[in-house]
Parts: C-alpha cells; sequence; structure tokens
C-alpha cells in the first residue's frame, strides 16, 4: 500500500571485479518505476526480475561501453498520480532513464514531463496506442508491442473462426478501453459484430456480474483484456461458471506465461496474442534463455522477455552515443537497428516505436506442462502500425 | 434476474464474515482493527498450504484454529497492553501490524499470484433458472448464513454473549458490574480474527492470493461497518447483503457509476444517520 519499496545497486557485488579503468567513466543510471503492490504486482516483480538480469551481465561483462550500471526502483502501484511522484523522485535523484512501468496510464502520466525533467521514459509493458501514436512526445520510446500490432495480429485469427457474436471484457483504463475498441473494429470488419462490451474496474473482486451479461447476451466468443490479479480472478471464475468451456475464449495479456502458472487447468485451450515467448528459435533467444534459466531455474516470461529486449535497446544506443548523458541517448535511439532476442529490429524514427514480429496461439500441454504456444507467426512488417505521432 | 441476486447474496455474505470481525472487535475494544484484511490474507494462505496439497477441509479447520490462536495474541499483546492509551495508537499499531504481515507472508509464499482449488465435493454447477450456477458459490451463501446464525443465537441465548452485547455497548460500566471485560475480550478478538481465517479460506477459490489480497476487500468490508452501524451485529449482516447487491446490479445497470455507488450509499446514510441503520447505542 503505502510502502516506497526502495531498492538499490543489487548488482554492486559484481562489479568489483571490473577494472579500475572502467569505472572511472559516469555510471549509467537507470531509474525503475513499477508496481509492486497494485493490481499487476506480479508483473512488476518480472520487470525487476528482467532489470536485475539485464543490469547484472551488463556489468559483469565489465559494464556499458565502460559504464557500469545502477538502478534505483520506487513502487508506483500501478497508479498514474503516484507514478508520476514516483518518477519526479527518481530523476531528482539522479536516475534519468526511466523504465518500468505497467499501466497505460502512467505511462502516459509521465511522458509529457520527460522534456522538462530532462530524462526519457523507455516503455516495456504499455500497450496503448496514444504513448506513441496521438500523444506521443518526444523522449519517449516504446520496445512493447502495442495495442494497434496486437489487433492487426488478431485479425486474420478472427477471418477463420465461425463465432460472428463476441463479447469483450476489458479493463477501464486507456489500454483496456483502446485495445475494446480495436477488437470491436476487427469484429466488425471480419463479418462479426459485438453482443456486449463490458469495462470492470482494476482490482475487481467479483466477476460474476459481468460472468452473467456475456452468457445472457448469447456470445459465442469473448476477449479479454485483463492482466495480472484481474485476470486470474476472472479466469478461475468464469471456468466456476462453466463458461470457458461453453464459449471460444481469448485474449491478451490474459493467459500470460505467468497467469498460466497460476491458474493451471482453468486457462487450457485459451487462445492469445503472444508478444514474446522463450520457444523462440533465434540464436540470441536461446543463449538469453540458456542464461536465464541457468540463474532463474526458470525460462524467461513474455513480460521478462520484452523487458530485457528494453535494455538491449538501451544498451546499444548508449554504445552507439558513447555517452550516458540522457540528450546524447535520446538522440542515438531512434532510427536504428538493434540486434535482439527477436532478432534485428528497427527503432522507427517517426514515433519512436520499436517494430517487432507479434504471435498468436493457445494455451496447452506441453511435456506435460501447460504454457502458451506459438501457432501463427505475423511479420514485423505486416503489424507495423500507421504513423500518427507529430513531433519529433 | 434470479442469478444476479443470488450473486449480490455470495459477495455480500463474504463481506459479511469479513465485516462482522471488524463489528466483534470494535465492539469491545472501540478501536478499527486496519490488520484485519491482512489476517484474512494470513488465513487464506494458511488454509491454501493444505488445500493445494489435496486437504481443503483441514485447511479451512487449521486456519480457523491457527487464526483463533493470531487473534488471542493480538488481544493480549496489542488490544489489552494499549488500552490505557489514545485509541489512535492502537489504530496505528494495526496499521504497522498491516505491513508486517504482508511482509511475512511475501517472505513466506512469495508475490507470485496463486489460484486456490475448490474442494471436489462443491466443484461443479447445479442449474438455477437454466443457467449454470456453481455449486462452490451456493456453498458461500450457506456458510454466512450458518455464521449469522450462529453468532446471532449465541448473542441472544447465552450469557456470554449478554455480556458481549453488554459490553459493546459500554465496557466500563459493564467491567464496574463485576464482568471480566478482558477475558471477555480475548474470547471476542480470537473469534473476530478466527472468522477472518474462515473467510479467506472461503474467499480463496473465487479470488487470487496475493500479500495485498486483503486490501482490496478490506475496503469494502469497512463501507458494510460503517453503514450498518459501528457495533452493530445485526446491521452488519443486511448492510452487507445490501453492498452486495448494489456492487452486483450496479455493474450491470450502472457501470459508469459501479465503483462510486457503495461510497455514495455511505455517505448519504452518514448524512441521515450518522450512527448507521442499526447504530442506536452511544
Amino acid at each position: 500500500m503505502f510502502k516506497a519499496v526502495m531498492m538499490t545497486g543489487v548488482a554492486l557485488g559484481a562489479m568489483l571485479s571490473v577494472s579500475g579503468a572502467a569505472l572511472a567513466a559516469d555510471p549509467l543510471k537507470i531509474g525503475v518505476a513499477t508496481d509492486m503492490s497494485g493490481t499487476y504486482a506480479s508483473l512488476g516483480e518480472e520487470v525487476m526480475r528482467a532489470t536485475r538480469f539485464a543490469i547484472d551481465e551488463a556489468n559483469a561483462a565489465g559494464g556499458v561501453d565502460g559504464h557500469k550500471v545502477e538502478f534505483k526502483s520506487y513502487d508506483t502501484e500501478a497508479k498514474p498520480d503516484v507514478a508520476r511522484r514516483q518518477v519526479e523522485k527518481l530523476v531528482m535523484e539522479g536516475y534519468p532513464v526511466i523504465t518500468g512501468m505497467i499501466a497505460s496510464g502512467e505511462g502516459l502520466a509521465i511522458a509529457p514531463l520527460m522534456q522538462r525533467w530532462g530524462s526519457l521514459y523507455i516503455s516495456v509493458v504499455n500497450k496503448a496506442d496514444e504513448l506513441t501514436g496521438a500523444n506521443c512526445a518526444p523522449r519517449v520510446f516504446r520496445v512493447n508491442t502495442q495495442s494497434a500490432m496486437d489487433a492487426a495480429t488478431v485479425k486474420p485469427w478472427l477471418k477463420e473462426r465461425k463465432e460472428k457474436k463476441w463479447a469483450v471484457v476489458a479493463i477501464d483504463i486507456a489500454w483496456g478501453r483502446g485495445s475494446a475498441e480495436l477488437f470491436s473494429k476487427a469484429v466488425k470488419e471480419t463479418g462479426g459484430n459485438m453482443v456486449a462490451e463490458l469495462f470492470p474496474p482494476a482490482n475487481t473482486n467479483d466477476f460474476a456480474p459481468y460472468i452473467e451479461q456475456i452468457k445472457k447476451a448469447g456470445a459465442e466468443g469473448v476477449w479479454v483484456v485483463l492482466a495480472g490479479r484481474d485476470a486470474v480472478n476472472f479466469a478461475q471464475q468464469s471456468k466456476q461458471f462453466g463458461l470457458t468451456d461453453a464459449i471460444t475464449v481469448a485474449g491478451v495479456s490474459f493467459t500470460t506465461d505467468g497467469t498460466v502458472k497460476t491458474l493451471g487447468d482453468s486457462a487450457k485451450g485459451v487462445f492469445g496474442i503472444i508478444n514474446y515467448s522463450s520457444t523462440l528459435d533465434t540464436p540470441e533467444n536461446k543463449a538469453f534463455v540458456k542464461a536465464w534459466t541457468d540463474k532463474y531455474k526458470v525460462p524467461p516470461t513474455n513480460f521478462e522477455g520484452e523487458a530485457y529486449l528494453g535494455y538491449q535497446v538501451l544498451f546499444q544506443a548508449v554504445k552507439d552515443a558513447k555517452s550516458v548523458k540522457t540528450d546524447d541517448i535520446v538522440k542515438a535511439l531512434p532510427g536504428k537497428t538493434y540486434d535482439t532476442i527477436m532478432g534485428k529490429l528497427v527503432l522507427r524514427a517517426e514515433d519512436r516505436q520499436l517494430l517487432k514480429p507479434n504471435y498468436f496461439g493457445i494455451v496447452e500441454a506441453v511435456n506435460g506442462e501447460l504454457r502458451p504456444v506459438v501457432k501463427t507467426t505475423v511479420a514485423a512488417a505486416d503489424v507495423a502500425p500507421e504513423v500518427v505521432c507529430k513531433t519529433k | 434476474m434470479a442469478i444476479q441476486l443470488l450473486n449480490g447474496i455470495v459477495y455480500g455474505g463474504l463481506l459479511y464474515l469479513l465485516a462482522v470481525g471488524l463489528v466483534l472487535i470494535f465492539g469491545l475494544r472501540e478501536v478499527v482493527n486496519f490488520a484485519h484484511g491482512a489476517l484474512f490474507m494470513l488465513g487464506s494462505y494458511i488454509g491454501f498450504t493444505l488445500a493445494a496439497a489435496g486437504h481443503w477441509w483441514l485447511g479451512l479447520l487449521v486456519s480457523v484454529v491457527a487464526m483463533a490462536a493470531v487473534g488471542c495474541l493480538l488481544d493480549v499483546l496489542v488490544f489489552r497492553s494499549l488500552r490505557k492509551h489514545d485509541h489512535i495508537v492502537t489504530v496505528l499499531i494495526t496499521f504497522g501490524l498491516l505491513l508486517i504481515l504482508e511482509t511475512v507472508v511475501t517472505v513466506t509464499w512469495g508475490k507470485a499470484y496463486l489460484s486456490y482449488p475448490v474442494p471436489k465435493l462443491l466443484d461443479g454447477t447445479v442449474t438455477i433458472a437454466g443457467s449454470p450456477f456453481p455449486i462452490y458459490r451456493l456453498f458461500i451463501i450457506v456458510v454466512s448464513l450458518l455464521v449469522a446464525g450462529g453468532l446471532a443465537a449465541w448473542l441472544r441465548y447465552t450469557r456470554m454473549g449478554l455480556y458481549v452485547r453488554a459490553a459493546s455497548t459500554n465496557a466500563h460500566v459493564t467491567s464496574i458490574q463485576g464482568i471480566d471485560v478482558d477475558r471477555l475480550s480475548l474470547v471476542v478478538v480470537g473469534l473476530g480474527t478466527a472468522l477472518a481465517g474462515l473467510s479467506g479460506v472461503v474467499a480463496g477459490p473465487l479470488l487470487t492470493l496475493s500479500p495485498t489480497m486483503g486490501n482490496y476487500i478490506l475496503i469494502d468490508s469497512f463501507i458494510v461497518v460503517v453503514i450498518g452501524g459501528l457495533g452493530s451485529f445485526a446491521g452488519a449482516f443486511f448492510a452487507a447483503l445490501l453492498i452486495g447487491q448494489i456492487h452486483n446490479l450496479g455493474a450491470i445497470y450502472l457501470p459508469w457509476a459501479a465503483t462510486m455507488l457503495p461510497f455514495l450509499l455511505m455517505i448519504g446514510i452518514l448524512i441521515w444517520r450518522p450512527t448507521g441503520f442499526a447504530g442506536s447505542r452511544t
């Protein structure tokens, strides 16, 4: 609740081995503002794990271009007002490279302030299109998949499906509203129609009224835009009501590596967008998954993968810039191709969105263990969103 | 419609189980126990460990007994030893306890979300009004009715119940009459905390287990206690059912205002009757 959890320099020990010359360079200071106690606390935990992994790895290799990497993190509770306060604190305390926020509203709240504070923000989880679209701001970058890219991925799938009457359950925040709108559009364009659009608030305990309405509307399929605690609550309760077995269930950020582990059988057969999977077949990804598994004993989740990808992009930009000054990093970041765990990806200069492939799959058992399995891959060019952003 | 009303009763029943513990403790100690949500959470985790191993009912029993013991300790160590201090001191201590318990659970069970199994006996659905309805939800209604009935009988027909009612009205005068309010309080706080454990296990299969799960439901329980009238047992029962219905029907018919409705109702009640529904006591 009212905790300002703080962690600094977990990686200090690893750095003692670094040569004196490398330590002389200015450190790269990263401020991680993420949810540690709100509805997305488990996602925040995933972001923190990826942060520690990426920073430990970089420091063990002598830092990024000789700069050691330090970080500090604060709890945002997934609330935009708290996020704004915590990010300001991080910047004032000398950690101007900001990342880690979960809810889109948090990212949208701090984005316009980056210019004034002389800091920069790299989104690794925020999905609302506005962040790099209508509300785009200088010094704001996104390496994770935005909602428009998810919508472009779901459309070919919708075309193949028999279900024509769809319902949507989406969290009542910027991401949920935006994603629901894009999904409805995709349904209409593929010849279906929407029979119910429901927007429960964050931290809903009882989803029964929403489940009842989906049933009553006669939906043949439901699109779920819920994550974290809300996703687990909804999945559990809709299974108990027999909804999961009666109609087609699909979603985004709904059945992730994390929630499937929690849910077990309640998640079986649920379709969903997959933004990153530890099973992707690139040499970089295989090396990453191996190193990760050696350290944590389990493969990285989708959010851990995307957060790690954010650090890959940032570190390469720092190398290019040959500086840890935010002005130099901001100049170095856009318009370049980055070597990442998802292959060579371009950070588009016009809106500062990283263009990446997207995946669609289903939760099924692999070697006796349930997890989301990729069934369709859509190339980066096919899901690239339209450029709406006007500022450079 | 029948199903919707039933859903409202389920959520109301859960709120009642949690709120009545608050009412019991408030009645005797005149302290709002901020740690109640954390105790609910702790009870849920204790039950979960056994339920995950296939012993759901044993988990329920162990959780209730363990939380009763925790409640007795809480009464002796916190409420009794601090009773001469200003109430705000005790309230702040309970708030500190909330933070400690959250941390203890985070260290023991981790932060990852956990999913509670439904006991085999209560798995599945029955058809009500042409629609499948989970048997487990009916079980929640039964449990809350049993607790409400049991408590009402205990308070009305036993000597100890009489003392509790007396002490809830005025603890000072009651002790002048020769009743050991401290001993009474030990039982009542133990019972209230045991009910937090019970509701934690019963709510488990509906909710996601996380160290902060208590916070999300405690607010609703506070509203129930305020609307029902601080320290009123019957008031809490009817207020819980009302809030359950408002949650449910609000989400269907007034979705844009659903989160506000319980608060608006609370404000309205406080203006109309500052002591709550049944708050006739001074």
